[in-house]
């Protein structure tokens, strides 16, 4: 049996290692210079070349060649490392072997001398998996080994390993691998093994393996098995289930013209033909994220022809940043509606229709940022949002708005009380906007007092003076004690960057009077007491 | 001769990697439910072991052992297994657990007992634990020469990103309706009639289809449900808590009349949006005509929401009773 790209092509020297000269170069320095120290940490994401860099260091410790570039690669030594029988380079798959036992096993070996090379050499893989005792049993050993062992441990996740452990090691970031620098690798691959492959196809094959030479070599490897004289872009978008880019550029059409029934029959298509929904989304997002540049920068993303840069900006014309800005967070929600259903497409048209819709929306000059033409408890909870800054979660509870609220969220914001507005507009829009980590800050020394004024957000800035508004008159007398005054004072007073004055006012439909026949009639209206209603409930007491 | 519907651009890829001896030692496949996952990896796993010159030639000794699942070198790593491994029932079982993946990288040291490879095949992989994934890793990434393994899964997001990049991914797409018809009419002996119904209804998902054509009863289930969805609006309130109260009784039809039910008002969505080539529901597309015609499109978005919320919620414990009753409270209004 072959071996996969991966294994057969793994790097066998410092100088083959893509992408990480920071890394390789330091190291072969060491090497040169004898200052190998004993513990050395990899991290990075998969992928990028921690183990093969490890076992490269094992052989350059090791290397018999006497000078010149260790590894050598040629030596007995090297040999025997890389065709996996040297006695003393010992990998150890941490993820399965997590237990204290395991490191006391290697704790009572690692004395041993080694048997026939310098050092003895031990690699932890996936260290992050050791349990905590597991850790801890290691640090001895880590800090002070035998003077011939030298460790290496690799993670991909190294914001798991303690900092006790950290400190104990030398630390090298393996990073993404450059775009270009993949592209050289996979060209030298694929001419090693005699495969023809199209520009455009590997350029793809890059962008898909996301920064991962892994992923790439992987990929490449599947691809040969196709056997043609040359591997197409084709064949590439058919094994990774892409809609062409045509696809994907009249589907943003359909969006900007809001063509909800075109849209739909052309993601139909694009499955029909072999497309896999998810990466169509992937697609369309990335495609999007060139507009939002186009309309943003006025250049559109690195590395297009001049003839794609005028597409962008014609179709980014036909979108305002704030719709372009909804419709990408629609569609990024789609991309992570990942778990179960038969239906793989369904987030995808569901996405589509709800972002026209809400375009739709946009023509109509609205009091409020975002009424949409939503319905009953969608409406409401999107007011909500407007309106606190806080709690505002990706997908509201709909539907269950809680009676104390309702009434609230029915008031036009044009009754609520408007003191110097218009003089300081900026100063309100700004202190909504960090009203959050105003209450945050407000956390840190008084916990009751934070949860009240989250509650209560500002609805005038006058000067000095902010006004809150209050829910409740409970809510309204915690706010005016002395000390909550000066507490609410002092954190809005650091946000606007003066002093500030704390007032609090009652929202006014609390006390509304000569308007109850109204309010009872709208509360009739609300779908949830309306269900009540229907249920045999009877409206007792509204407050 | 390969057993698999709709996957022809797999089949060939992995014949071509046979026939040029490039096999890879791990193989992902990605898909729907009863899409086929699992069935192509049981062939490739007979295409390996296969002593006939058209291989898989589902006749020879080794193939028809790996067929019956008695085969000393292909292990079927799932759930069914862990309870072997743990004396407990497969329902007890939730999660492929560390020690499950534990077993398999000890027995992969083993070499082949009468085959020529030892071939693992992990079912729904997405249900590892992270440190059963983990734990397979190294295995995965380096097996011993003989040893490849199979993996399948709903969707490679749903595996650590260290998985997936050890493997050959294919992801497997839903398979064209007049494909699974022919299917159902060659292999299975349908009537044309009936084989164009399954195929249509089983929206590409093969093994549905199958399923449904062996079993009267899914197809009889499935119109009974369609029926008393179909009241659910006309229904007051009261009714339709009452309808919650009495699917969450009947547990294990609970997800199934949710999908339905999702289905349902997809087709709904995609006619309302002036778009009905694509609709499952063939047999009902008059009804759905017609109830689609009484929603505005922004209602059907949110209740489409609401569904898949609700199935979300389901997978998370929230109480059955509860998140069904909020459902059909949900339920908006026909506007005519």
């Amino acid at each position: 049996m072959a071996h996969a790209f991966y294994r057969k092509w793994r790097p066998q020297t410092f100088k083959e290692v893509v992408g990480q000269e920071h890394v390789t170069q330091t190291l072969s320095n060491a090497v040169s210079s004898s200052r190998i120290v004993h513990a050395y940490l990899f991290s990075g994401p998969r992928g990028t070349g921690k183990t093969s860099t490890a076992r490269i260091l094992a052989k350059a410790a090791n290397c018999l060649a006497e000078g010149g570039d260790k590894p050598c690669a040629k030596c007995a030594m090297c040999q025997a490392i890389d065709e996996g029988r040297s006695m003393d380079l010992i990998e150890i798959d941490a993820a399965s072997h997590t237990g204290v036992d395991d490191i006391r096993d290697l704790r009572d070996k690692i004395s041993f001398s080694p048997s026939e090379a310098r050092f003895k050499f031990y690699i932890i893989d996936e260290v992050h998996m050791l349990s905590s005792s597991a850790f801890n049993a290691l640090l001895k050993t880590l800090e002070e080994p035998p003077p011939h062992a030298i460790l290496v441990l690799a993670t991909t996740e190294p914001h798991k390993i303690p900092g006790t452990v950290l400190s104990r090691c030398q630390r090298f970031e393996f990073r993404l691998i450059p775009f270009n620098a993949m592209i050289n690798r996979l060209q030298d691959i694929a001419g090693r093994e005699g495969l023809e492959v199209s520009e455009a196809a590997l350029d793809l094959i890059a962008r898909q393996s996301t920064g991962s030479m892994r992923d790439a070599e992987s990929l490449l490897d599947q691809l040969a098995s196709y056997g043609g004289p040359e591997i197409t872009l084709d064949q590439v978008q058919t094994m990774l289930g892409l809609a062409t880019s045509q696809a994907v550029k009249e589907l943003v059409d359909h969006l900007a013209t809001q063509d909800v029934a075109a849209g739909l029959g052309k993601i139909g298509h694009a499955v029909a033909d072999g497309a896999d929904p998810r990466q169509l989304n992937n697609d369309l997002l990335s495609y999007l994220r060139g507009l939002l540049l186009m309309k943003t920068t006025d250049r559109g993303p690195a590395n297009m022809t001049a003839e794609q840069q005028s597409e962008l900006a014609r179709q980014a014309a036909h979108f305002s940043l704030d719709r372009l800005v909804r419709t990408i967070k629609l569609f990024s929600r789609a991309a992570l509606d990942v778990k179960g259903s038969t239906q793989p497409q369904l987030p995808l048209e569901l996405a589509f229709v709800e972002a026209v819709l809400s375009e739709e929306s946009d023509d109509v000059p609205r009091p409020t940022p975002s009424t949409g033409p939503a319905k009953g408890p969608l409406k409401i909870a999107e007011q909500r949002g407007a309106v606190t800054p806080v709690g505002t979660s990706p997908e509201p509870p709909a539907g269950r708005p809680t009676p104390e609220e309702t009434p609230r969220d029915e008031t036009p914001p044009e009754s609520r009380p408007r003191l110097g507005q218009e003089a300081t507009e900026g100063g309100l829009a700004g202190l909504l906007d960090t009203w959050s980590e105003i209450a945050a800050n407000i956390n840190r020394s008084n916990r009751n007092l934070a949860a009240v004024v989250r509650d209560c957000p500002p609805v005038a800035v006058e000067e000095d003076l902010v006004t809150l508004c209050a829910r409740s008159r409970f809510h309204k007398d915690q706010l005016e004690s002395d000390q909550a005054k000066e507490l609410v004072g002092k954190a809005v007073g650091e946000s606007l960057g003066q002093r500030c004055r704390i007032r609090c006012v009652l929202t006014p439909d609390t006390p509304n009077q000569g308007t109850r026949e109204d309010d009872l009639q709208q509360l009739t209206e609300d779908p949830v007491i309306k269900a009540g209603l229907e249920l045999g409930g009877q409206i007792g007491t509204v407050r | 001769m390969w057993r698999v519907t709709g996957h022809d651009w797999v089949v060939s890829l992995l014949k071509g990697s046979i026939a040029e001896e490039r096999v890879s030692h791990a193989y992902l496949f990605t898909g729907p439910p009863d899409v086929g996952k699992g069935t192509l990896a049981l062939n490739l796993a007979q295409a390996l072991n296969c002593l006939g010159e058209d291989k898989p030639c589902n006749e020879c000794e080794a193939c028809r052992k790996i067929f019956a699942g008695i085969h000393p070198d292909v292990r079927m790593v799932d759930l069914h297994y862990q309870a072997l491994l743990r004396d407990e029932t497969p329902a007890e079982q939730k999660e492929l657990r560390i020690n499950t993946i534990r077993s398999i990288t000890q027995e992969a040291g083993l070499k082949p007992f009468e085959g020529r490879r030892k071939v693992f095949i992990i079912q729904d992989a997405d249900r590892m634990t992270t440190k059963a994934a983990n734990s397979l890793l190294k295995t995965l990434e380096e097996p011993p020469p003989h040893v490849i393994l199979l993996l399948t899964a709903s969707d490679t997001r749903l595996l650590l990103p260290t998985i997936a990049s050890r493997c050959q991914v294919f992801v497997l797409r839903l398979a064209p309706a007049e494909i699974i018809e022919e299917e159902l009419r060659l292999r299975h002996g349908l009537d044309a009639e009936r084989a164009s119904l399954l195929a249509r209804l089983s929206g590409g998902r093969i093994g549905w289809a199958i399923c449904a054509a062996r079993d009267d009863s899914i197809l009889k289930d499935r119109e009974d449900t369609l029926r008393e969805l179909a009241v659910l609006p006309k229904m007051g309130r009261l009714d339709r808590l009452d309808y919650a109260q009495r699917l969450v009784r009947k547990s294990d039809l609970m997800r199934e009349t949710l999908e339905l039910l999702l289905s349902w008002w997809r087709d709904l969505l995609l006619i309302r949006g002036g778009s009905p080539e694509t609709i499952n529901n063939l047999d009902s597309a008059a009804s759905l005509e017609e109830d689609a015609h009484g929603y505005d499109l922004w209602d059907i978005v949110t209740f489409v929401k609401a569904i898949r919320r609700t199935q979300r919620e389901l997978e998370l414990n929230v109480d059955p009773r509860l998140a069904l009753e909020v459902l059909m409270l949900d339920l908006p209004a026909r506007s005519n």
